[in-house]
């Protein structure tokens, strides 16, 4: 047990910034949330008005359901499709690291490119992917422009942009994996299928469920790719918790609401997550 | 087993790769020809295919004021970002794995609040607090503030690739009287070599193309280069052009950062490693 | 003969010379100082930097300039004036709810005092060159007697009709609709005729607070020659207590809004500005209602498909002959925290005087100054249908703006009620809705 007095040390720089970053703007949000603030020199205390208004208003409610609905798709398809693809790629032997590179392309896109680029693309009479369409007969819906397709149309932009993300993270964790339970399976006559469920999958659960954690979170802030394309609409189909927040602080003067949409919504996440670290126990916990 | 059919378990990763390149770089190539063509012919429809291309929106875009400053900082911003994360991440993920360490659940969970904390609610106070102790427009300020994502981020992803790495390896080398310092970097580093390479990838990416908190935090001495593509947006007039000549500028260096940091990183790391 | 021409020429030098030492200040009086100037990209920025080395070398001022995209501007020039330390001395402002709620805050410098100052002010700057009614977007407190000025507008927009000459004469024989209904159903008429890549009206639809000053402009059309007087604008009856959404011209004025929506592309909901306008620009749509400030860039013939086959006009009549419509401008301030008041008051007094505001206006399409019209250099360089336009519509024009804090919540209502007669819903219902929210949201 001495040595767990070296091993604190470990810890303390990563704690150090980390307190520095976040105890001020987390006790700040707390604050401000108590608060009806215009941005200006006054500011009027008004305890837990925000969060009623806030509870019991159209905006809020619709925002969350559509920030969960678009959350929990673009997670499940990015990861499947980032794993699917990293499994895939795996078995080429020549130019991996260069076909590696280029599907991590879209990634390195910034927010307002990926936005614009797809505006433009999606655009039902100026852009190119109706145009496409009709030259294969198909009459290409009006992706951003009518309700029911609204949201599915930013799922597939983030789908694009992100499932580079789990991909490189699963490719690169396939890579580490080591090599000794692979061939025992191959020895036992194991089946692809076999191999990956029962060899590669529980391997790869750790960096899953970070992944998981971590896109999760991601897709429940989503902001650019909404802001610059739909701005939240048509008719509100697309506004999310922070583009409704941020709208509430910046263009409303709002501040003190906009403080408690984020207290609100950081606590449901938080709820989400710990309670994922209560199933999940064995993380981290590897033989 | 034919021939034909071992013929198409080999080919078909490469089918896979082929039509995912392909949707990847679709959209890039959209905005390379945009960033090459005129603004009329940009975005006529039937599109345009034959065309002469303007190379001018590159020149315009790189020597437009503040550019090529910018870009100099985000270089150095994502560097410093990156020295940050992992020196303080690689021991916090080694720590956090053990099982039995105090206030692991706690530094856990604090560290997804803080990667979860909204940008735009923190620029406010943050931008008192920059002011007034002096890190307002500068590339160091900005560099710490990201480790409130690059930094939780950098500890969970190394937390479960060092979860990959069989416990016995260290027993063996403590058996050795080897430090912990010695059993993080000559193991743990080396054989999650890919992952720290995607971590830092990934952080880069982050950092490089992050808006909001360059927005509120930087006037123009640390100006990032995210920035200086917005800005092409203009009122009544956007220069579609020079926006996407900015625009295929600013994924060059990640890409070759990507290339790069794949084969390097790994290589690297792994000289330390223990067999 | 001689002797005569001789005195008439030392008389001319004499007043001259009188002139300039009585009424000229010591444009050098800050020589050395440095001065931030915020802008936002705006063609008035980018006409600005082609000549902001005049200033310099007048006045010994070193100017920096520091340009943002407008979607970021707003934030970035709140967070600098707002804040305690100096960021920027002088900054670009929206002069409708954004300079008041910022007045309200007390972070803009009252230009009045140094207007009236005989040593910092040019005799012959003429602030009255400036039409009262863009004076009045920053003249606070509103409605007393006393206001003090808090900005000087650089470049003001008028709600025009913009239309596509060769569209228009393929599919109407060339007759431009005199009357909003007329115009509805003119442009109908070309969306169904165009097969689906030919519409009749090209609009910003998005749900957003960027719609308020086109949407505000088309209602005014609706409201006609009745009062509307700040800080109220037609939406209230003179008292905030008393807002009137549901008033038949405010239904009438959102169904125009509406019909030329539908008369658009089926993206049309999902339309900003830029989309709008490149929509336009690319020929695909007849009609275009927006802001004068496009005029310019439809003219360029590297950027515009159209060039050349613009015609402008006023907004078609609502009732009777006069289309009336609604005008908004951007001006330039000096933020409260600033500590170089002197020097920035100097940059705005040369941006905004007689010379600049036609030199730059070139640019805009928008000089906010009666004397521009009248400037044969900055007539010229516009199209002439433009001028005529908007010389016409500046006579008929109310200020959009609605002095109160938290009024882009309520646009992004209208522009939800714009939406539901969009899809259908009768006008007087979708009114009727919007008044109770209105009504929750402001008590």
């Amino acid at each position: 047990m001495r040595r767990d007095k070296h091993i604190r040390w470990l810890i303390a720089p990563a704690l150090v910034l980390l307190a520095a970053g976040t105890l001020y703007p987390i006790i700040y949000a707390g604050y401000l949330s108590l608060l009806q603030w215009n941005w200006g020199s006054e500011a009027k205390f008004v305890g837990l008005r925000n969060f009623a208004r806030i509870l019991s208003g159209t905006g809020f409610p619709k925002a969350l359901f559509n920030t969960f609905y678009f959350a929990v798709f673009a997670v499940v398809i990015e990861t499947f499709l980032g794993l699917g693809l990293a499994l895939a790629i795996n078995r080429i032997r020549i130019g991996a690291g260069l076909i590696r590179t280029l599907m991590i392309l879209p990634l390195m896109v910034s927010g307002i490119a990926v936005s614009l680029i797809w505006k433009v693309m999606l655009d039902p009479t100026l852009g190119i992917i109706n145009y496409l369409l009709s030259l294969v007969g198909i009459a290409g819906p009006a992706w951003l422009g009518t309700v029911p397709t609204a949201m599915p149309s930013i799922i597939m932009i983030d789908t694009w942009w992100q499932t580079a993300f789990t991909f490189i993270i699963l490719s690169s964790a396939l890579k580490s994996l080591p090599a000794e339970p692979f061939e025992a399976a191959r020895l036992e006559g194991a089946t692809p299928f076999q191999t990956f469920r029962h060899v590669t999958l529980p391997m790869l659960k750790p960096v899953l469920i970070t992944i998981i954690i971590f896109r999760t979170i991601d897709t429940l802030k989503v902001f650019d790719i909404i802001f610059g394309t739909t701005g939240g609409g048509p008719l509100r189909a697309t506004e999310s918790v922070q583009t409704l927040a941020y709208q509430t602080a910046f263009k409303s003067y709002k501040f003190g609401e906009s403080a408690a949409i984020a207290v609100v919504f950081s606590l449901i996440i938080l709820t989400l997550c710990i309670i994922y670290l209560m199933i999940d126990t064995d993380d981290g916990e590897k033989a | 087993m034919t021939a034909s059919s071992s013929a198409r378990r080999a080919l078909w990763p490469y089918a896979v790769a082929i039509v995912a390149v392909a949707v990847s770089l679709f959209p890039i190539f959209w905005i390379l020809t945009i960033a090459l063509k005129t603004q009329v012919d940009a975005f006529a429809m039937p599109p345009v295919w034959f065309f002469t291309p303007v190379w001018e929106n590159f020149g315009k875009a790189w020597s437009s004021t503040g550019f090529s400053g910018a870009f100099f900082n985000s270089l150095i911003v994502c560097a410093i970002g990156n020295v940050l994360a992992l020196a303080a991440g690689i021991p916090a993920a080694y720590y956090l794995n053990k099982k039995h360490v105090p206030g692991r659940r706690t530094i856990l969970i604090w560290l997804l609040i803080s990667y979860m904390l909204p940008e735009f609610l923190f620029i406010v106070p943050m931008y008192v607090l920059f002011q007034s102790i002096g890190l307002y427009d500068t590339v160091i300020g900005l560099a710490l503030i990201y480790q409130v994502f690059t930094l939780p981020f950098t500890i969970w992803l190394l937390r479960a690739f060092f979860a990959d790495i069989p416990e016995a390896l260290a027993e063996a080398a403590r058996l050795e009287g080897a430090s912990t310092f010695r059993i993080v970097w000559t193991i743990y580093v080396p054989i999650a070599a890919p992952g720290i390479a995607a971590t830092v990838i990934l952080n880069s990416i982050k950092m490089w193309n992050e808006l909001t908190i360059a927005l509120a935090l930087t006037f123009e001495k640390a100006q990032t280069v995210t920035l200086a593509v917005a800005s092409f947006r203009g009122y009544a007039s956007i220069d579609w052009g020079a926006m996407s000549a900015a625009s295929i500028i600013i994924i060059l260096p990640m890409a070759l950062f990507a290339i790069l940091a794949q084969r390097r990183i790994v290589q690297g790391l792994s000289l330390g490693a223990v067999k | 003969m001689k002797r005569r021409g001789f005195i008439t020429l030392a008389a001319v030098l004499a007043a001259s010379a009188l002139s300039t030492s009585a009424f000229a200040i010591d444009w050098k009086q800050q020589s050395g100082q440095e001065i931030t100037v915020l802008l936002s990209e705006h063609p008035w920025t980018a006409e600005l930097r082609k000549h902001v080395g005049e200033f310099e070398a007048e006045t010994g001022i070193k100017v920096k300039i520091d340009a943002f995209a407008e979607d970021l501007y707003s934030d970035r020039m709140n967070l600098a004036v707002r804040s305690a330390d100096s960021v920027a001395d002088v900054y670009m402002i929206q002069m409708d709810s954004a300079l008041y709620t910022q007045w309200e805050a007390g972070a803009v410098e009252p230009l009045t005092p140094y207007l009236n100052d005989a040593a910092k002010t040019d005799a012959d700057y003429d602030l009255a060159d400036y039409p009262e009614g863009f004076r009045a977007g920053a003249s606070f407190p509103v409605g007393e007697p006393d206001p003090q000025l808090y900005a000087i507008p650089i470049s003001f927009e008028a709600y025009t009709l913009f239309y596509n000459k060769e569209l228009v004469e393929k599919y109407l024989g060339g007759k431009v609709p005199a009357t909003m209904d007329g115009l509805i159903a003119a442009a109908n008429e070309i969306s169904a005729k165009g097969e689906g890549k030919v519409f009749g009206a090209s609009m910003r639809g998005k749900r957003s607070a960027e719609l308020v000053d086109t949407m505000t402009g088309i209602v005014l059309d609706a409201w006609g020659n009745e009062p509307a007087d700040l800080p109220y604008n037609i939406w209230f009856d003179g008292d905030w207590a008393k807002p009137r959404f549901n008033d038949p011209r405010i239904a009438k004025g959102l169904s125009y809004y509406a019909g030329l929506l539908k008369a658009g592309p089926p993206s049309a909901l999902s339309y900003g500005w830029e989309d709008a306008s490149r929509f336009f620009s690319q020929g695909n749509a007849a009609f275009f209602v927006d802001a004068s400030v496009f005029g310019p860039g439809f003219e360029d013939a590297k950027t515009s498909a159209i060039a050349g086959k613009v015609g402008y006009a006023p907004l078609p009549a609502s009732t009777g002959d006069i289309g009336y419509s609604g005008h908004w401008s951007w001006g330039i301030s000096i933020a409260k925290n600033s500590t170089k008041k002197d020097a920035a008051w100097l940059f705005v007094q040369w941006a905004t005087n007689r010379k600049m505001t036609a030199a730059l206006g070139v640019a805009t399409g928008g000089a906010p100054r009666d004397s521009a019209w009248a400037d044969p250099d900055y007539v010229k360089a516009l199209d002439a249908g433009y001028v005529a336009a908007v010389k016409t519509q500046m006579q008929h024009t109310r200020p959009t703006s609605v002095f109160r804090q938290g009024w882009n919540d309520v646009v992004l209502m209208i522009v939800d009620a714009i939406h539901q007669i969009y899809q259908g819903t009768a006008p007087e219902d979708a009114v009727a809705e919007l008044q109770t929210n209105v009504q929750d949201t402001l008590e």
